[in-house]
């Protein structure tokens, strides 16, 4: 392997492409972001085309961190990932431990868990926000309904009667307004990220040390420590790996929040991005480079814990 | 024997029967779609014929006269597949001379890669729209869809790869060259079919993620290229009328991948987790 010339041609046509694919949009993003840039201006033409003549140095982030909007996108944004995250991970290691074991029709059910991520995120939201959380006609609506015949049906019964009596009739939850958008989403994805950390989970925990587990069992150490003691700390590594990766898919969703959102308020920053860029460029821009920001914070982290496992 | 030994009758009975319920509450949504599609959009809305009802394919019958499904279909499986394969052609070979004449920068080089992956693509929306609609005028074609579906896969083709091709003994390589092969014969002969397995799961993998991308196919088409994921985002908002038939082309587009998927979950930890989980 003396000669060096060939690896370095073999290397060059990704290299160069995915250069060029970061680089030429990121320095336009960034070169808007400096600039008065508007899709559509009838009193300022001068500012449709962008040019250095337009600058408007930190303004659009100016005008940007002065925008209510974006405030809230950020905080909608880190309120959905967040908890996205923490379902996902508890859920993840709990049902990762339940089919850890061997069980009639284990591989059954590992098939039936790991099928919604397969499931397009438009599919999903689709899926989700009519059929199965729709107020009227979704699941929801009609399992709301069902429990009030039900009630209603009780509260005429004798000996039982006065306590149904006291309960309230239940109203079917709106996914779609501003608030509860938002549930719906994180329900949504965590549907589909769920299979993700249990497979991880699963294929970490098989790497477990079980001549550990069986001195700890002898021992006479209960489950529970087993779990606390043994399980958690060798899940650490994977769960944050997990953390990370789910941060930075989930720091850029986008079908979800259009198809269950669109034109209710709510948003996240992707989203915000899109908004923007109907007409106020530089704004979409300059909000662009805090979301790279954002994500290169959770970034930086996780290259740092792959870099270690690289050369192995 | 002493793990045995902690395994209580009721455990024995009760665990398995928590994992079947969980494993079927995560795939109801799922089949309540598959279910749904094989009702009348009217009983679709039904409650009285929830569980039991008349199956009907009309749905499906009708999906091209509704949906125009096979269009959007043929979009999807040409710009997924050509992404693949050009992603592999562009692939193979840097993670070839990568695991097999690594240099001080090679891992730089890969962590380089990674990052790409980690732009927000929101960040770029305006730029892209801007090139390829004003400057290039590539928008909604074909060309552009595979570019770039190719391109957001490339790292992770490459890592991928990379994993694979590092556990193939180098003196196999080093003896290809002994006998006069050059590179490309030492990737063609002994390479592709040493790592054959590998190199398809990959293949798979990034042909689901090519498939269900929704936020590039959804910005920079609007019809002649526009995929599945364009088509089911412009359907969004029913309003209940059509419940049965949007659930046909809904499983219709999620059908084909869920059991390709199911196929290459091992690979799936290895191809999302860039090799860090074992």
């Amino acid at each position: 392997m003396a000669n060096r010339t060939i690896p370095r041609i073999l290397q060059t046509p990704a290299v160069i492409l995915l250069l060029i694919w970061m680089l030429v949009p990121l320095s336009l993003t960034l070169f808007y972001s400096f600039i008065r840039y508007v899709l559509n201006s009838t009193v300022r033409p001068e500012w449709m085309t962008p040019s250095f003549s337009n600058w408007r140095g930190f303004g659009n982030y100016e005008f940007v961190l002065n925008s209510k909007d974006f405030w809230f996108a950020v905080k909608n944004s880190i309120f959905i990932v967040t908890s996205i995250l923490t379902l996902t991970v508890v859920l993840g290691v709990l049902i990762a431990v339940l089919i850890n074991r061997s069980f009639p029709g284990r591989g059954i059910v590992r098939v039936l868990l790991i099928s919604p991520f397969f499931v397009m995120p438009a599919v999903n939201a689709v899926l989700w926000i009519n059929m199965l959380l729709d107020p009227v006609l979704g699941l929801q609506g009609i399992a709301v309904n069902n429990i009030n015949t039900l009630i209603g049906g009780l509260q005429d019964a004798p000996i039982v009667g006065w306590f149904f009596n006291m309960w309230p009739v239940f109203e079917p939850i709106s996914f779609r307004a501003t608030q509860t958008s938002s549930i719906a989403v994180i329900m949504m994805v965590t549907w589909q990220w769920t299979p993700f950390a249990v497979l991880i989970f699963m294929t970490s925990l098989q790497s477990e040390d079980q001549q550990q587990k069986e001195a700890a069992i002898l021992d006479g150490a209960s489950r529970w420590s087993q779990f606390r003691f043994l399980t958690l700390p060798h899940l650490g590594r994977p769960m944050a790996i997990v953390v990370m990766i789910q941060a930075i898919f989930h720091l850029s969703l986008y079908a979800e929040i259009e198809i269950v959102s669109r034109g209710n308020g709510n948003k996240n920053l992707p989203y915000l991005i899109g908004e923007f860029a109907n007409n106020n460029i530089g704004a979409a821009s300059a909000t662009g480079i805090f979301a790279v920001i954002l994500a290169n914070i959770v970034a930086i982290f996780l290259l740092r814990m792959v870099g270690k496992t690289l050369m192995e | 024997m002493a793990i045995v030994a902690q395994t209580s009758r009721f455990s024995k009975i009760a665990w398995p029967v928590v994992a079947w319920i969980v494993g079927l509450i995560f795939f109801f949504p799922i089949f309540y779609m598959v279910m749904t599609s094989f009702k009348t959009d009217a009983d679709a809305v039904n409650p009285e014929f929830l569980f039991s009802f008349t199956p009907t394919l009309e749905n499906y019958a009708n999906m091209t006269d509704n949906y125009d499904y096979w269009r959007f279909a043929t979009n999807s499986i040409i710009t997924s597949v050509f992404a693949t394969l050009f992603a592999l052609v562009v692939g193979v070979p840097c993670a070839y001379s990568m695991a097999f004449s690594p240099t001080r920068s090679t891992k730089d080089i890969l962590m380089w890669m990674l990052s790409t992956k980690m732009l927000p693509a929101a960040a770029v929306l305006y730029p892209m729209t801007f090139l390829t609609k004003n400057v290039l005028g590539v928008f909604d074609t074909h060309f552009l869809v595979i570019v770039v579906l190719c391109l957001i896969n490339l790292p992770i083709v490459v890592w991928m790869l990379f994993t694979y091709f590092k556990d193939i003994p180098k003196d196999i390589i080093e003896a290809g060259q002994m006998d006069g092969l050059n590179t490309w014969g030492e990737i063609k002969e002994i390479l592709i079919p040493l790592a054959w397995g590998g190199i398809v799961s990959t293949a798979l993998l990034t042909f689901i993620f090519c498939w269900n991308e929704a936020y590039w196919t959804v910005r920079l088409t609007t019809i002649d290229a526009a995929t599945l994921s364009k088509l089911i985002e412009g359907n969004r908002a029913p309003e209940g009328l059509f419940f049965g038939r949007l659930s046909a082309v809904s499983t219709a587009a999620v059908g084909p991948i869920i059991v390709l998927g199911w196929f290459c979950q091992k690979q799936l930890v290895q191809g999302l987790t860039f090799g860090a989980v074992k």
